[in-house]
């Protein structure tokens, strides 16, 4: 069929245009009494998706974006009118299309995932019938064949475990395991169009990350079109090729994904481009920390019997990190990343070279959160510690470690808890209060979440991106887990014994790789999952 | 420790049994020692040659000795000398093994390995040997005892805390707390010694029994407690020549210094069992 059709589909331009949407005018009625008192939802809106591309949709909330959607799925709610306009899709025109051939193109050529999956996955049904009723509806295959698409689709989504998932509701899944049940769902037919309406939002930054990069996966695979609607610039830049910007119902500007934001035209894309929170980008130029040819060597000690020996741990780094980075240091163990965050933090004193601070040195989070927290002292104890230096008094101080508590997603009745009555995640969690109480702006995270499971991982993960966006913070981030760091970090640091093999962004560190050593330690992680 | 007396019920009923035992004991022990430095059933020194020897009986209940004095009376008033020289003895082994241990411990270098071997030089002599040696040159006398024999027990002491020391200061939560630039004294009596007090109690449990048998021993060979006052250990060298006349007198001696050692030995293994809880 979609052979057939990409021959009778003649384009006069030179892009193959999938779909094409002109001068769409939608009203609906104000008040739903009224039938005749109108307003204008989408106001002449024109542009295209092409073959084989991904448009991403951006805009406030009721700029429309999500009604021009609605209106190409033919999901628009009885009230509106299409007051004028074409929606051309493949060479079928879908304005004031019956409901019958609708019914036919929806979920086999055109499909949609959404911002819940919890809404749009039938909670009483299991996983595998639903994925196979998609199937079962739109085309005439056997049962077998309808079983074993079914477990591909699901397989190709990147879900583990299929064989469990397929026997379980939708409320036994991860959001993340939900949300890519539900791609599962929308690619089973292999539609021509796939449009995804914030369908990352819901979900935490670094499953966001995954989700995306597996749509584009997904997308150069199979070659699906993909109508990408959100409101987060970032979001949009990471996954679109081309961009259509929407305010109050019209097209602003469109064009490719660099020349609309990275030189836009319009004033109102101007502002949306500077207000979005620049995770790519650094904030400030200035160096909040300079290493310059630093060795740093192990030494163990002074002893009567024994010759003092000094070992080469970390040879000639040369490393700035930027005020307000997230800079990842990766790793495999025993390539100095831990020596290097103790020279930071004034724990081992044995180097040479040039280390300069631009403010106070780091805080430290540990790895082991068991092991960071005092046993022997309550966690209101062992946070006041932290306001020693500042002169406040006792009630003051109290008041403080309550509000860090907060800050860090606590309740006021950790202050009496012992740190044996935590969990990883909460220990974690006090850490971070506790280096953050310092009023220090910059934190060390040596391997910070590798010992917390998945969930608890992506929390903490969470936490400290959410105060770096607050707050500024800088931060080290050590890893030996390529896969956490690119979703992470801006920049990416990869140390081999001792030496650094390369500095760059983690997109590009990742896009392109310029060592072995580095490819290597990617194809590692990809296989890991 | 406030916190812990204001619900004391509760608390006591989920120490182990051991530690139960072991505290009761000392605290009857102690009791008893406390009441006969005001009050004894007979004096302790006040010789009757009319009731030499007596066997115990309802007037006597431990006998009496070679001169006609109650051993109950002279074996409890002299407790309270034993626990008192042990009690010192601890205190100085103590203080000092802590102030050692610590410094060398957690700062390490030189000085460290300097001073540990001089305590592996003193660790090396019997004990009770070294205490000879002490006494030759500082007298003979109680106070003097307890001074050869609280020197005798820092090292060992200074060797505990220092091994917490180590143990301790690599620790994420001391890093953590240097990384705060909290001051390493403040670091060592705040941040490392209140986990180390389970295996210094134990220690001083421990070291306390040590006390009680060196003081014995020392009184025994006539260099410690001077006579007419009572000692446990001069009672049982003195009871040493009537052992077959009257073994009353060494038995009621022995007895005694085997509940004493009996208590701190319970309260440690009890306090032991509760710190492996706590871990």
């Amino acid at each position: 069929m979609s052979e057939n059709r990409s021959t009778t589909t003649v384009n006069q331009e030179a892009r193959d245009i999938l779909l094409s949407i002109r001068d769409l005018t939608v009203s609906f009625p104000i008040r739903d009494d009224e039938p005749e008192i109108r307003e204008t939802i989408l106001d002449h809106v024109s542009f295209d998706i092409p073959r084989g591309k991904v448009v991403g949709v951006v805009g406030e909330s009721g700029s429309g974006k999500s009604m021009t959607s609605l209106a190409i799925m033919g999901l628009l709610r009885e009230t509106a009118r299409i007051e004028t306009g074409s929606i051309d899709f493949d060479g079928i025109e879908l304005v004031g299309l019956d409901e019958k051939t609708y019914r036919g193109l929806r979920g086999d050529e055109l499909s949609m995932i959404f911002q819940e999956p919890m809404t749009s996955l039938n909670p009483v049904m299991k996983i595998g019938p639903q994925v196979e009723e998609t199937l079962q509806l739109h085309t005439k295959f056997s049962d077998a064949e309808i079983h074993k698409r079914a477990r591909e689709a699901l397989e190709n989504v990147g879900l583990e475990d299929v064989d469990e998932i397929i026997n379980q509701y939708p409320h036994q899944l991860s959001g993340g395991q939900r949300q890519r049940v539900m791609i599962a769902q929308a690619m089973v037919n292999r539609p021509q169009l796939l449009i995804a309406d914030e369908a990352t939002t819901a979900l935490d930054t670094i499953v966001q990350a995954r989700i995306l990069d597996l749509l584009r996966e997904i997308h150069e695979k199979s070659g699906v079109s993909i109508l990408f609607i959100s409101h987060d610039l970032n979001v949009i830049r990471r996954i679109a090729d081309e961009v259509v910007v929407m305010y109050h119902g019209q097209v602003v500007e469109s064009g490719t994904t660099s020349e609309v934001l990275d030189h836009p035209k319009e004033a109102y894309t101007k502002t949306l481009v500077q207000h979005a929170p620049d995770v790519d980008t650094l904030a400030s130029g200035h160096p909040i920390l300079r290493m310059e040819h630093v060795n740093i060597f192990y030494d163990d000690g002074f002893s009567l019997f024994k010759k003092r020996e000094k070992e080469q741990i970390v040879k000639d780094l040369t490393l700035t990190m930027y005020k307000g980075e997230i800079l990842g240091v990766v790793g495999e163990s025993g390539s100095g990343k831990s020596t290097i965050a103790k020279v930071l933090t004034g724990l081992n004193t044995c180097y040479d070279g040039l280390i300069t601070f631009a403010e106070d040195r780091p805080q430290m989070v540990f790895q082991d959160p068991m092991g960071s927290l005092n046993p022997a002292h309550k966690i209101g104890w062992i946070m006041t510690e932290a306001l020693r230096g500042q002169k406040l008094s006792r009630a003051e101080k109290k008041e403080k470690v309550i509000a860090m508590l907060h800050a860090v997603g606590l309740e006021e009745s950790f202050y009496d808890r012992m740190p044996r009555q935590l969990s990883g995640g909460q220990r974690q969690r006090i850490s971070i209060g506790l280096c953050l109480l310092t009023g220090c702006g910059f934190l060390i995270a040596d391997e910070a979440v590798s010992a917390l499971d998945v969930t608890v991982q992506s929390q903490i993960l969470e936490l400290l991106l959410d105060l770096h966006k607050k707050h500024g913070l800088s931060i080290l981030f050590i890893s030996h887990d390529l896969n956490l760091v690119r979703h992470f970090c801006h920049r990416v640091a990869v140390l081999k014994d001792g030496e650094l093999v390369e500095c760059a962004s983690a997109e590009e560190l990742y896009r392109d790789p310029k060592s072995d050593y580095t490819k290597a330690l990617l194809a590692a992680s990809v296989a890991k999952g | 420790m406030k916190k812990w007396f204001e619900n004391f019920h509760e608390n006591w009923r989920h120490l182990n049994r051991k530690l139960k035992i072991g505290v009761v004991l000392t605290v009857v022990m102690l009791l008893i020692a406390l009441i006969s430095q005001f009050w004894t059933p007979y004096s302790t020194t006040a010789m009757d040659s009319s009731r030499v020897m007596h066997s115990p009986g309802l007037l006597h209940w431990m006998g009496t000795d070679n001169f006609g004095r109650d051993v109950w009376s002279r074996v409890t008033a002299g407790s309270g000398m034993t626990y008192l020289v042990a009690g010192l003895t601890v205190l100085i082994g103590f203080v000092f093994g802590v102030v050692i241990g610590s410094l060398t411990g957690y700062f390490g270098g030189w000085l460290d390995e300097v001073i540990m071997r001089l305590n592996d030089m003193l660790l090396s002599f019997p004990s009770v040997l070294l205490a000879l040696i002490f006494i030759s040159f500082l007298g003979k006398g109680t106070l003097n005892i307890v001074l050869a024999l609280g020197l005798l027990f820092i090292p060992s002491f200074a060797r505990i805390v220092r091994s917490e020391m180590i143990r301790y200061k690599e620790r994420d939560f001391v890093r953590s707390a240097r990384i705060l630039k909290i001051s390493p004294l403040r670091i060592i009596v705040f941040h490392i010694l209140p986990n180390a007090r389970v295996s210094l109690l134990t220690t001083a449990a421990i070291g306390f029994n040590n006390a009680v048998l060196a003081e014995a021993s020392m009184s025994y060979l006539g260099l410690g407690v001077q006579p007419p006052t009572p000692s446990l250990g001069r009672m049982l060298s003195e009871s040493q020549s009537y052992l077959f006349n009257a073994p009353w007198m060494a038995i009621g001696c022995g007895v005694w210094i085997i509940l004493i050692i009996l208590g701190f030995s319970l309260i440690s293994d009890g306090l032991k069992e509760e710190g492996g809880d706590e871990q």
